[in-house]
């Protein structure tokens, strides 16, 4: 056995010698590369432009300007590439750092690295918390940093004191040039105050467009203005107890500001909304979107706040942009989107249904019947299976009984997915009479509305409802104080209710007001919603739970699958989890 | 147990290398991290994969290798990172042995994390077979940080946490805090008793 191992090593050996004096070479390079103050000057034969793009790619992407991979060290010893997490990973996207188990991660813009520095007193190092010990302490003050020292902190650990990182904040051997590419983009980033904020006032809008009712308007405007107003009598209070003697605390000194709310009317086609969005921001920029509402899709205004780099704040709509890469507009779900990919999940899981191979999707050719339909497409992909038979409908089409019979005769589905408004509900027992005979018919509590507590009971047992509110009591009040003591339960009486009052007063009690704490006088949007998607979740009165990070748009996970209890108040019976896998 | 001794050897040369090595860096003076042995009773409950299988918890553990357990999320900032580079090092280091460690992460974010986000977030960290992470039911994932004694109600309060699960008695190693990977491999050796 001694043999075969010295054999092994004699045949291992010099590769791994290699490997090791090939790694000890490029530290080698890099420890000569630093005190040579090459990246004390942004490289001169880059446009301002160029540097910032490439600077944005390796803060946010992990990618070189030769498109290879950052290189970094982490836990003293790890090596890994950066395309696995970047700068803003842990430093945000705005580059004012995070909070999150424990560790703090402070900021990376110039504008504070360039000045002595201490953390906020309220941050401190969590010590022993139930019997944890610490274990990633981190630097509490240090000097100004100048461009060398920075290169020094980045490619060796430690600040212009010479203090030594925690091991969680990688090591990076950059060349001169990446280097000072990066410095220069850590130089611009959240520089300015974003527009619309002052050290003593936030301005923001609403947007609003024709086609709201005006009963649906106050239920939205509302909880706003008395957002505002609560604003103001908070600062007058406060300016009243400084009056007296009161010495605020640096804390208290940020969280009080004036706010006006300006309501963004948009009129007429949507092709023409991004340009009456453009004028009300020209003439009076603002910080952020509060909430808004709209029953069509929300597309324009979406577009319009990435193009602007404007955060939107929890608007009322059933049709949100669902992407990956939106950034700007934060979500309450995915709207009737979420109702269809929750029944492709849903159905997913079904074991027992033996005929679940014939899949028939029925969709009103309409924007609801769309959106039900793309989420249950998504799902369903996701999920590799093949796709199903979808046939779009007119309603004169759905409204015809021979058009639907004539279908589901020649398909037999075991599974009918029935994206159609309520008009359709008392056909309902005649169209289940001619599918597969263990067959099951999905609807969405969304479009049915108000309806769907109308499914014949003759065939409820054959029926499944994608509900995406909450079916669990809610202890609270409606607003979001928990000082409730009874109970609010979910009944069928909330069908058809958008919820626009509750919905926006926890948006802007529970998670805005929050976000808007936390800014101190870092007035940058981008911030805000960096600070705002690393809050803890919440149990709120719409949802089961709303819950957040990095990156993460909409804010509800789930949507029940539920039956109809018989009788004219039914029971609602979640068929599923909250959030199906 | 004989076969594999030789493949120690070269492992030991990389860690001392590595070690020289990283001497370069500075590195803090860090706070060691807090070991532990110990029994939990776990639940019996069933969790999904990145590729939407479920899988018992009793069944993951029924090996006769040694298993590492984590607590991620997709979307973490800082701690995941970490814990997970580490994971991507301990891969790699023994694959270099023809070894495929037992990696089990956790999500403590089952709302968002489907299998999908998880599937995407292996690759991002360029996981090998032998790595696999796991959403489910909220109450059946609080269950088992419960049974790990590491239950956190949210996840911003999260915390660096490895296990290792000893196949030879079914005790745990518990290792809190962040660790070099050197320190990963050492105890991982010391548990599989090679
Ligand atoms: C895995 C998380 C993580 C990543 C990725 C990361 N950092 Fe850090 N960074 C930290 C932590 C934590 C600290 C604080 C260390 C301490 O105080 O001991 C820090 C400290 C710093 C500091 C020192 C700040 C000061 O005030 O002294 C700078 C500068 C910095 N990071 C820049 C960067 C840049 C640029 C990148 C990308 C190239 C990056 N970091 C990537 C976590 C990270």
């Amino acid at each position: 056995m001694k043999e075969l191992g010295q054999s092994l090593i004699r045949k291992q050996l010099p590769r791994l010698v290699t490997a090791a004096l090939a790694t000890l070479l490029s530290f080698v390079v890099l420890i000569c590369a630093a005190p040579c103050q090459a990246d004390s000057i942004p490289p001169a034969d880059l446009p301002h432009s160029e540097i910032m793009r490439s600077g944005e790619k390796m803060y946010r992407d992990g990618i070189l300007p030769s498109g290879a991979p950052m290189l970094a060290y982490i836990r003293g010893d790890i090596e890994v590439d950066s395309s696995a997490f970047s700068c803003s990973s842990c430093h945000l996207r705005a580059g004012l750092g995070s909070f999150e188990g424990g560790v703090i991660t402070p900021p990376t813009t110039g504008k504070k690295l360039y000045q002595p520095y201490r953390r906020p007193p309220s941050l401190g190092d969590i010590t022993d918390q139930s019997g944890r010990v610490i274990y990633a302490k981190t630097i509490i003050e240090r000097p100004a940093y100048t461009r060398e020292s920075l290169a020094t902190a980045m490619r060796f650990g430690t600040d212009p004191a010479g203090q030594v990182f925690n091991d969680v904040m990688p090591r990076y051997p950059l060349s001169d040039r990446d280097m000072s590419i990066l410095i220069s983009y850590l130089g611009t980033l959240s520089a300015d105050p974003s527009p619309g904020a002052s050290s003593s006032e936030f301005r923001f809008a609403t947007v609003i467009t024709d086609d709201v009712s005006q009963s649906d308007r106050l239920a939205l405007l509302a909880p706003l203005q008395k957002f505002i107003a609560q604003q103001d009598q908070q600062l007058k209070m406060y300016s009243d107890f400084n009056k007296f003697g009161y010495a605020p605390t640096i804390d208290m000194k940020y969280a009080f500001r004036s706010a006006s709310l300006d309501i963004w009317e948009l009129k007429g086609p949507p092709e023409s909304w991004q340009k009456q969005l453009a004028a009300y921001n020209n003439n009076k920029p603002v910080f952020a979107v509060l909430g808004g509402i709209s029953n069509r899709d929300w597309r324009p205004i979406h577009d319009f706040c990435e193009a602007e780099r404007l955060p939107c704040l929890y608007p009322i709509t059933d049709f949100p942009v669902v992407s990956e890469s939106g950034w700007y507009t934060y979500y309450f779900n995915k709207g009737y989107f979420q109702e269809g990919d929750a029944v492709g999940r849903y159905i997913n899981r079904l074991e027992t249904l033996s005929a679940k191979k014939t899949i028939l999707q029925i969709v009103q050719d309409s924007p609801i019947g769309t959106a039900l339909a793309s989420g249950f497409q998504n799902s369903w992909n996701e999920l590799e299976h093949p796709a199903v038979t979808t046939l779009t409908l007119s309603a004169e089409q759905l409204r015809n009984p021979s058009v639907l019979h004539k279908l589901l005769k020649k398909h037999k589905p075991g599974v009918l997915l029935l994206w159609t408004d309520a008009e359709l509900l008392p056909q309902l027992p005649k169209l289940i009479s001619l599918i597969h005979p263990e067959g099951i018919v999905f609807v969405s509590s969304g479009y049915l509305g108000t309806k769907t507590v109308s499914v014949p009971e003759s065939v409820r047992d054959k029926v499944y409802i994608s509900y995406p509110y909450r079916l669990t009591p809610y202890v609270g009040s409606q607003d979001g104080g928990f000082d409730a003591k009874v109970p609010i339960l979910t009944t069928f009486k909330d069908f058809g209710d958008r919820r626009i009052t509750s919905r926006s007063t926890t948006m802007l009690k529970q998670a805005t007001l929050r976000g808007l704490n936390l800014l101190y006088d870092d007035l940058h949007r981008d911030h805000l919603l960096d600070v705002m998607s690393m809050q803890m979740d919440l149990t709120v009165r719409d949802y089961e739970r709303l819950s957040f990070g990095p990156g993460q748009r909409f804010a509800s996970k789930g949507c029940y699958i539920i039956q109809l209890g018989q009788g004219t108040s039914p029971a609602l019976l979640p068929r599923s989890e909250w959030v199906i896998h | 147990m004989k076969k594999q001794f030789p493949a120690l050897i070269p492992f030991l040369l990389l860690l001392l290398m590595t070690w020289v090595l990283t001497a370069v860096p500075a590195r803090a003076e860090s706070t060691r991290y807090k070991r532990t042995v110990e029994k939990y009773k776990l639940p019996d409950v069933v969790l999904i994969n990145q590729n939407g299988k479920k899988v018992s918890l009793a069944s993951m553990l029924n090996t006769d290798q040694p298993v590492v357990v984590d607590f991620i999320y997709g979307t973490c900032t800082t701690i995941c990172p970490v814990l997970s580079a580490g994971y991507t090092n301990l891969q790699n280091r023994l694959a270099a042995s023809g070894q495929m460690p037992r990696l089990i992460s956790i999500t403590i974010d089952p709302e968002n994390d489907s299998p999908n986000v998880m599937k995407e977030y292996l690759k991002r960290y360029r996981a090998k077979p032998g790595w696999d992470f796991y959403t489910g039911r909220r109450a059946d994932i609080d269950a088992v940080m419960k049974g790990f004694n590491a239950y956190i109600p949210d996840k911003m309060s999260h915390y660096p946490l490895n296990l290792i699960r000893s196949p030879k008695d079914g005790s745990w190693v518990r290792l809190f805090g962040i660790m070099s990977s050197s320190e990963l491999m050492k105890e991982y050796l010391q548990v599989s008793g090679k």
